[in-house]
């Protein structure tokens, strides 16, 4: 084990360096290019035996991962905001091909108007493509998921692509202390990818097809099933990372403080960091909050969030990003998974950090404040409140 | 409501056939709903439409399971497709046939129709010996043997929507409407048994396919098959060099021979062979 | 039996999903004779994409990837460099895209793969229009041909626009090789793809693929008209390895243009002058074409 003072965009360099990924694909965008430039480098080296391709657009980064994966080769390609949103068709096509590949995404906004800061919204718009998502919340969590995914993936009960986002720039471009895992070590933990389900030179068969009504939904019903299951699988990735490496991260819904809580908040990303410094500090003064972090957001862990709501009257769920619906887009889904449970807490949106504003100790107390005050639920873009204005929606 | 199924080949116009039977049941005062069922779209692919009309609008957007009747554009669909799937007792199954209906075989109870449209559309110039332009008089005989709709919104349906021979169109319609022979039914029938969905596929490890496509028979496209006069045939070998279908091999002796479960029957080989040894003939 | 003229073994299976007399189904054919069973097939949203048949059905004996319409040059690219990655030996990549997907939507992703020089080989296989979709115009559909939507109307005579220079883009890119295929000449056409796929680096194909349906010609007269196409000088038949061009079928004269034009529907509404015209360019076309083979050959002097 090595200790480097690393960017969040390093530690995804370094992990594709540890998982030893076959294929990179590589294409610029602010805040992601630095990633690729360290894989150019590790590559040019010699420490990272990998086809590098250059390519001439997001599209094409995702396209030649996935034909590679379709190969049996292990891929990694990293992009943001409008890369990401250029991949969208081929997101299906990947998921679609049972393809595990993994990619870094840094979560940044979407133009009009073009703004290059932390925002989920990017993400959060290919949350129904059949990828598996992981929000990060340090450089750390980020090299470690990126193991992680690699493994999930590669899961022979999941085979589906997965994606590890981290915010721009609060991680990007960000520098801390890394632990960056000893090789052998890791390859311990991630042995080369074992290929189910690819194209033999020389064999009759087709990958990708198409089908009538009548089969259809099988190849669909496939995937769900395959996205069900990952939870459990995740569970034992993490303890076979925690008995490789000595680390873990606690599965899909870490929490922190809960017990006897009388509101929660729901972060991801790196509000979750600021957000626990404030849950200590109101415990200290005898206010009864808790925290828990939506690291996989994709499948949505709706089991855990029921087992956490139990014992809770009043959530709080903090959305980087507004997409245009009820709520925010995590607020929704922690709501649809509360609505069947049998104690179901009120459930308050808040939206903040929009185009990288910073989530602030004050805001976040401030939402605390609220989720206490027995205020009604219902929305708050806490972006504007220090403006003293208050939109509600809806 | 009266539900009819189409059955054709790609190019035949099964598609327009349901869609024209629409326009006249509407300008004969009606509500109808044609659609069709996308599949392989080929020229010469077997090709579904559904037509429903109903003195209401109608209420269902599904393809129809239970049609009361069956139109049948070209006779060799009866022997590779299910097309009497599900027909109603005392439902009507209509055959573009130059045989008589008796000759058609049924589910029990079914009134049992045909007319020779292959020999109409051509008598009026529609289309060619290879793609005869059936569906004008297969309505003819469907307007008479279902009263589903009337000669004249046929007619009228027929004069406003076909942009090409209107006259001939019409002449066409007329004659299937006369020329279509009717064998009744049995009401009291059983109800044949509701079709059966596909079972669920058990997939293998990913949407890998493996099985090979000449577990296909595409032999029912044809309307032409290819003959080889070996005894003039010089062994050149066009034939299979040009065959776009792989459905020419060599016997023995090196003579070629037709596949004829994957002959699509284009005429490539018959129009390359230098010693034209190779005759088109008109499937039975 | 005569000696065969082209490879005996069979990579295509019958049962296959194209239309009677396909054009695109005879070069598949004809290509993979060349290519031998070692090769991977990416193909996108095309005729191909049908003909293949369903799911759990393939038509091919070779390997072959679905790709999006889009993307068939960074699928190539990732095929290789997976390849490579794996260790792979001797393995022919092939993209087999329609027009379509190669002169419209695919021409950033083909020129991607062209300039960062994958080892593969691009085929564009050309009817000239969306053929899939039911005869749409694409950037290679020819000047006054009909489509459904360059309709015969009034004062529209098909298509006003002339067809894009594909081997012309292709050719900006320096390719280790490009020919134009057809199917109409098979020993031209396996001596090509035999020639290519021993050739390291970016390689392109042009097939003519005549579309019965789309087109508006009899199935049985595919070959005729391939042939008409190439000896009146429409589609001639060259190869250009390592910048040298080289025309690969001689037409000493060539046949009057109007007898390809006439056996084709979708050419039926075509004025006398518009002949005349279609005519000019075509001789035009040929003569630049002879005069660059002519330098080519005295620059290898």
């Amino acid at each position: 084990m090595t200790a480097k003072v690393l960017s969040g965009n390093y530690a995804q360099s370094y992990a594709a360096l540890l998982a030893r990924a076959q294929v990179v694909s590589a294409y610029p965008i602010t805040p992601q290019t630095s990633i690729v430039e360290k894989i150019a480098d590790f590559v040019a080296s010699g420490e990272l035996h990998a086809q590098y391709v250059k390519v001439e657009s997001e599209h094409s980064a995702l396209q030649v991962v996935i034909s590679a994966a379709a190969l049996g080769a292990r891929t990694y390609t990293a992009t943001s905001s409008q890369g990401l949103l250029l991949m969208h068709e081929l997101l299906h096509w990947a998921s679609g091909m049972r393809a595990p590949i993994v990619m870094g995404v840094i979560n940044r906004a979407v133009a009009p108007p073009w703004n290059i800061g932390a925002d989920h919204t990017d993400t959060m718009s290919q949350r129904d493509t059949g990828w598996i998502q992981f929000y990060a919340e340090s450089n750390q969590e980020v090299l470690d998921t990126v193991l992680q995914a690699y493994r999930l993936a590669e899961h022979p009960d999941v085979r589906l692509p997965a994606m590890v986002t981290e915010d721009a720039f609060y991680l990007s471009h960000t520098v801390e202390p890394v632990d960056v895992p000893d090789p052998a070590v890791v390859d311990r933990f991630l042995p080369p990818r074992e290929p189910h389900a690819v194209l033999v030179p020389g064999e009759a068969t087709r990958l990708g097809s198409f089908t009538g009504p009548e089969h259809y939904v099988d190849f669909r019903h496939q995937i769900g099933e395959a996205m069900a299951r990952v939870p459990k699988v995740l569970e034992t990735v993490e303890t076979e990372f925690e008995r490789a490496v000595g680390r873990s991260h606690g599965g899909a819904l870490p929490t922190y403080r809960i017990d006897d809580a009388d509101a929660v908040l729901i972060t991801m990303g790196t509000s979750t960091t600021t957000a626990r410094s404030v849950v200590d500090e109101l415990r200290a003064s005898g206010r009864r909050v808790g925290l828990a972090k939506l690291r996989l957001f994709r499948p949505f862990p709706d089991e855990e969030l029921r087992r956490l709501a139990r014992g809770v009257d009043r959530i709080g769920v903090v959305d980087r990003s507004y997409t245009f619906g009820p709520m925010g887009p995590a607020a929704t889904e922690v709501s649809a998974a509360l609505y069947t449970a049998r104690h179901r807490p009120e459930v308050t949106s808040f939206l903040a950090g929009i185009g990288g504003r910073d989530v602030t100790p004050g805001e976040v107390r401030r939402m605390f404040e609220t989720l206490l005050s027995g205020a009604p639920a219902t929305v708050h873009w806490e972006d504007l409140e220090d403006e003293g204005v208050t939109r509600i929606h809806g | 409501m009266i539900e009819i199924r189409f059955h054709g080949r790609g190019g035949q116009g099964a598609v327009v056939a349901s869609e024209l039977l629409a326009q006249a049941a509407f300008l004969d005062g009606k509500q109808p709903q044609s659609f069709p069922f996308f599949g392989v779209e080929r020229r010469g692919a077997p090709v579904t439409a559904y037509c429903r009309v109903d003195d209401r609008p109608v209420g269902l957007r599904t393809s129809i399971t239970a049609p009361d009747a069956v139109v049948v554009l070209d006779p060799g669909l009866l022997a590779t497709e299910p097309v009497a799937d599900g027909l109603k007792p005392n439902g009507i199954l209509l055959v573009n046939s130059p045989r008589p209906p008796q000759a058609l075989i049924a589910p029990a109870g079914v009134r049992r129709a045909s007319v020779d449209a292959t020999r109409i559309a051509l008598a009026h110039n529609l289309g060619t010996p290879m793609l005869p332009i059936v569906n004008t008089a297969v309505l003819g005989a469907l307007a008479r043997a279902t009263g589903v709709v009337s000669l004249e919104g046929l007619t009228r349906a027929v004069g406003q929507f076909v942009p090409a021979r209107p006259e001939e169109n019409r002449l066409a319609a007329r004659d299937g409407y006369l020329g279509v022979t009717v064998l009744p039914g049995d009401a009291s029938a059983p109800a044949p048994p509701p079709r059966a969905r596909p079972p669920p596929l058990v997939l293998p490890e990913g949407p890998i396919a493996s099985v090979s496509s000449e577990t296909l028979h595409t032999a029912a496209w044809r309307t032409f098959t290819p003959v080889i006069h070996l005894d003039r045939c010089t062994k050149c070998n066009f034939c299979w060099k040009f065959c776009p279908d792989d459905a020419i091999e060599f016997d023995a002796k090196g003579y070629p021979q037709i596949r004829l479960a994957y002959c699509k029957g284009c005429g490539i080989c018959a129009a390359e062979c230098p010693p034209k040894t190779i005759e088109m003939v008109a499937e039975a | 039996m005569a000696k065969l003229t082209i490879p005996a073994q069979e990579l295509m299976y019958g049962g296959h999903a194209a239309c009677p007399g396909c054009g695109p189904a005879l070069a598949m054919r004809l290509l993979l004779k060349g290519l031998g069973p070692r090769t991977l097939v990416s193909i996108p949203a095309c005729c191909w994409t049908v003909i293949a048949t369903p799911y759990p059905t393939t038509a091919l004996k070779v390997a072959v990837l679905d790709n999006a319409i889009e993307s068939t040059g960074a699928s190539i690219s990732g095929l290789r460099a997976a390849a490579d990655a794996l260790g792979l030996d001797k393995v022919n990549i092939v993209g087999f895209a329609g027009d379509g997907g190669t002169a419209d939507i695919g021409l950033q992703a083909l020129s991607g793969m062209l300039e960062r020089r994958t080892d593969a080989i691009y085929v564009m296989y050309d009817n000239e229009a969306y053929m899939n979709t039911g005869i749409q115009r694409s950037g290679a559909t020819p000047w006054g041909a009909w489509t459904t939507t360059t309709p015969v109307a009034g004062d529209l005579r098909g298509k006003p626009e002339p067809k894009k220079d594909v081997m012309g883009i292709v050719l900006a890119h320096r390719p280790a090789y490009a020919a134009t295929l057809n199917p109409a000449f098979p020993e031209d056409f396996n001596q090509k793809v035999e020639k290519a796929r021993d050739i390291v680096g970016p390689r392109f194909f042009h097939i003519f693929t005549p579309c019965p349906p789309g087109w508006k010609f009899d199935s049985a007269q595919t070959i005729a008209l391939g042939r008409l196409a190439t000896d009146t000088g429409v589609f001639p038949l060259y190869e250009v390895v390592e910048g040298r061009l080289r025309i690969t079928r001689k037409t000493g004269q060539l046949k009057p243009v109007a007898e390809y034009l006439s056996a084709q529907g979708r050419f039926r509404h075509l004025t006398p002058d518009d002949v005349t015209l279609i005519q000019a360019q075509v001789r035009s076309d040929w003569e630049r074409l002879q005069k660059r083979e002519r330098e080519d050959l005295s620059l290898a002097h």
